[in-house]
């Protein structure tokens, strides 16, 4: 069941409804929400709700064995033997063929070809999601920074339907407590959940699929076929295109949960004003971010060690997350790229740090020249994302370098407005949202439901007929 | 400090500048009302879009929603609010099929007019026939066509063959479409309009995998009776004929093996009329997917090329990869080569 469909605004009329009216009856509100979203993961593929139970289950039988036992040996095994045991099931349903294949591709080079099974797994949607999630929390436990919640509790935590296809990806420290705390029936934040879901469903719907149909899609199905302008326009648009698309899901999610009581950690803070990669990575996705950071960086090391070892840190951690977005050696290297970036800034850094030089605090030029690099570095990462191979890749960057002085036909003004205004918008502080949500919230309801509605027919009109899914949730 | 306006509890500490928030109940009508002025004001693209869906269940309570629900919009008139919006877009005012990945891509080899006459071999002064000597001042013109899985091809086979240098190549694609549902995506009509502005000397086509659902009519056709096989055939022939009409040839084709049986024996059947309405036009070359994407017929992930496996297919076993297309891209030129002689590498 997608957001923006018919379907689901249906269902989560039911579900606010019957969620709001069991607000004080805690069990029952959390077996609600648990049937809903079990419910809703299963409109996708009834099958893969068995795979959510037996994750949490996993997790659940892990952080109790690890909270129970005094000796941190053993509870130092557990850790391992339940991360363990949830990893195996991602990796069979997500890495499972991309290995077999390769594989079996270098055993051929030797003349052992056929010895491999090659499977193609159906991926669960949201697999990458709710296993990172079962992680967190089991770790979190391992490190006493967290107490093994109830099943139910943990159940609800790991399928809420709001988070549950693509994040954000979130703590249990952060809605485990909120499952506990009474919601107030009487005090909704409506009208911040409305503009937010507004705002999701016009980047997605409108912005999103405008600039897929227009230039993303033809220029990286047919480099060939299209000019140098065509593909460097192409690709700052598929920049726009995966922000809006992302980050328009994820306020939705965020504005569906708030209409539900709950509160969702921020997942992006414009993402495109960074002036450096680590500032990117503190703006993008951040909840994937600081969780490979909590869960994978700072254990195998840090920013602690030698230069190299954390070089090694940095990389390991980037290719990581690159394939955590797909098992694909065009994923890979677009982690590469972002970890060969930041080992350069952070070499840099520490260069400056040792020759006991303060930070440059950029004029205001060089911080537009810094923004826009980052920008253009981001891009380029970015064409390995998207690129179904490396041969693909390369056809749209060979086109970008030699495609110059043929007619463009997919650049038009309408193209060069939606991107230069999405990427000046995020240029500028603003607390546009929340006065727009304290003046629409002041009309009288009736204004209210209204104007709803008139926003919702334009969005509905200037997107496209039918539904595109998002990006991240075959992740 | 709370007090009740508009019948809702609200915080009263809110001033105009501070968002206000609502009991639930509040929000829900609220919500609600807003869906249904929603639902009023674009209902008859919903019923358009309703109609024009797979016959069943859900088609039909959509209908017998939204049927009443159109009717109230058009006699209230608050259905011109989004037919004036779609004006001024430019849009017709029903829906137009489904998402669209990619629609008319002109090639970057741009011939000397957009429009080109077409060719008439007792001319004989006329410029060589680009079909067998094409230049790069005068490059074969080639409209690619489908669906999903015709543009699964046709991206790749249109880079394909801009990379020749010699043939300018058209995409126009469109997703969940065929030649079954005309009222949810009239190929027939796009077909006219494509040929229209492209003049083609080679249509390349792939489409179907939608196709297998009954024809509409009045009267409906049911799926898998031998009318809707005579029909569908018989749609297939004016189809092909339309698109060989101007002189042009056309390859059309098949779709590859499913790894679902029961989509598979469906298709199968297609891809039997497909091939029996090909035999029938003269000019169409029917070219089977099988050896690039699914060998001996059967579903298969991967394939064996040049020593390597290779993913032909998507993980949800019906879509080809960019990788499956590059090399069906690949019997499309063979097939350009040795039964057009067309001379491209």
């Amino acid at each position: 069941m997608l957001f923006p469909t018919i379907d689901f605004a249906l269902f989560f009329l039911v579900v606010f409804g019957v969620g709001w009216s069991l607000s004080g009856k805690p069990v029952l509100w959390k077996l609600a929400m648990l049937g809903f979203s079990y419910f809703f993961y299963a409109w996708w593929d009834p099958r893969f709700v068995l795979l959510l139970i037996a994750e949490t289950l996993i997790a659940h039988v892990g952080s109790r064995r690890i909270h129970a036992t005094r000796d941190e040996a053993v509870a130092k095994r557990w850790t391992w033997v339940t991360v363990g045991g949830l990893l195996v099931i991602l990796g069979y349903f997500k890495y499972a063929g991309f290995f077999a294949v390769n594989l079996d591709n270098l055993l051929r080079g030797i003349g052992l070809g056929n010895l491999i099974p090659l499977i193609q797994p159906t991926l669960p949607i949201a697999i990458s999601f709710f296993t990172f999630m079962a992680i967190s929390y089991v770790v979190d436990v391992s490190r006493g920074q967290l107490e093994p919640a109830a099943p139910i509790d943990l159940a609800v935590y790991l399928a809420f339907f709001p988070h549950l296809i693509a994040g954000p990806i979130v703590r249990g420290s952060e809605l485990l407590p909120q499952l506990k705390r009474r919601r107030d029936p009487n005090r909704i934040d409506y009208s911040r959940a409305a503009v937010l879901i507004i705002q999701g469903l016009f980047k997605k719907v409108v912005i999103s699929s405008y600039i897929a149909s227009a230039i993303v899609d033809p220029v990286f199905s047919s480099p060939s076929s299209h000019s140098g302008l065509d593909a460097l326009i192409g690709v700052w648009g598929y920049a726009v295109q995966i922000y809006c698309d992302f980050s328009g899901y994820t306020d939705i999610a965020i504005g569906l949960a708030m209409l539900l009581g709950i509160r969702f950690p921020v997942n992006f803070d414009a993402p495109y004003s960074a002036a450096n990669l680590q500032d990117f990575w503190r703006r993008w996705h951040i909840t994937l971010s600081r969780w490979l950071r909590d869960y994978l960086y700072i254990p195998l090391g840090g920013n602690r060690g030698s230069q190299s070892e954390v070089a090694r840190n940095i990389m390991l951690t980037m290719i990581l997350g690159g394939l955590w977005h797909g098992a694909a050696w065009t994923f890979l290297v677009w982690g590469l790229l972002h970890g060969v970036g930041q080992v350069v800034a952070h070499v840099r850094r520490e260069r400056r740090a040792a020759q006991g030089l303060l930070p440059v605090v950029p004029s205001r030029l060089r911080h537009v020249g810094q923004v826009v690099f980052t920008f253009q570095f981001v891009c380029l990462a970015w064409i390995f994302f998207r690129a179904t191979s490396f041969t693909n890749a390369f056809a749209v960057l060979g086109r970008i370098v030699t495609g110059w002085g043929m007619g463009s036909n997919l650049v038009t003004p309408m193209v060069l407005l939606t991107i230069v205004a999405v990427l000046l918008v995020q240029q500028m502080p603003t607390r546009l949202g929340e006065r727009l949500a304290a003046m629409w919230s002041n009309l009288h309801l009736a204004v209210q439901a209204l104007t709803l509605a008139i926003v919702l027919l334009i969005i509905t009109t200037l997107g496209p007929t039918g539904v595109a899914p998002f990006i991240y949730y075959r992740f | 400090m709370t007090a009740e306006v508009d019948g809702a509890v609200v915080n009263q500490t809110s001033g105009p500048q501070q968002p206000r928030t609502l009991a639930w109940r509040s929000v829900l009508g609220l919500m609600a009302a807003a869906l249904a002025i929603w639902l009023l004001l674009d209902a008859v693209t919903l019923e358009h879009n309703a109609e024009v869906s797979p016959i069943g269940t859900r088609r039909s309570v959509a209908m017998a929603v939204l049927r009443p629900l159109a009717a109230i919009s058009r006699f209230t008139q608050v259905s011109r609010l989004e037919s004036t919006a779609n004006g001024v877009l430019g849009r017709s005012t029903v829906g137009s099929g489904g998402h669209t990945f990619v629609v008319i891509a002109p090639p970057v080899v741009q011939a000397n007019s957009t429009k080109h006459p077409p060719i008439h071999p007792s001319v004989t002064t006329l410029p060589p026939d680009p079909l067998q000597n094409p230049t790069a001042a005068n490059p074969l013109r080639a409209l690619l066509l489908g669906d999903s899985l015709g543009l699964d091809l046709g991206g790749p086979l249109q880079n394909r063959l801009a990379s020749t240098g010699l043939v300018a190549a058209t995409l126009d694609g469109k997703e969940s479409t065929g030649l079954t549902r005309p009222d949810y995506f009239d190929w027939p009509a796009e077909l006219n309009r494509a040929m229209e502005q492209v003049n083609p000397q080679l249509v390349v086509v792939m489409m179907g995998a939608n196709d297998p659902q009954s024809f509409l009519g009045p009267p409906v056709i049911s799926y898998g009776t031998e009318q809707w096989n005579r029909e569908y055939e018989h749609r297939a022939v004016r189809f092909m004929r339309k698109a060989t009409s101007n002189g042009a040839r056309l390859i059309w084709v098949s779709l590859p093996a499913m790894r679902d049986p029961a989509l598979a024996a469906r298709l199968g059947t297609v891809n039997a009329l497909q091939k029996a309405a090909a035999a029938k036009v003269p000019g169409v070359i029917y070219l089977s997917s099988n050896p690039s994407v699914s060998p001996g017929g059967e579903y298969t992930a991967f394939v064996t090329s040049n020593g390597q496996n290779v993913p032909v297919r998507e993980p949800d076993g019906v879509h080809v990869s960019a990788q499956g297309g590059a090399l069906l891209s690949e019997e499309v030129v063979h097939a350009m080569r040795h039964d057009l002689g067309v001379p491209i590498r």
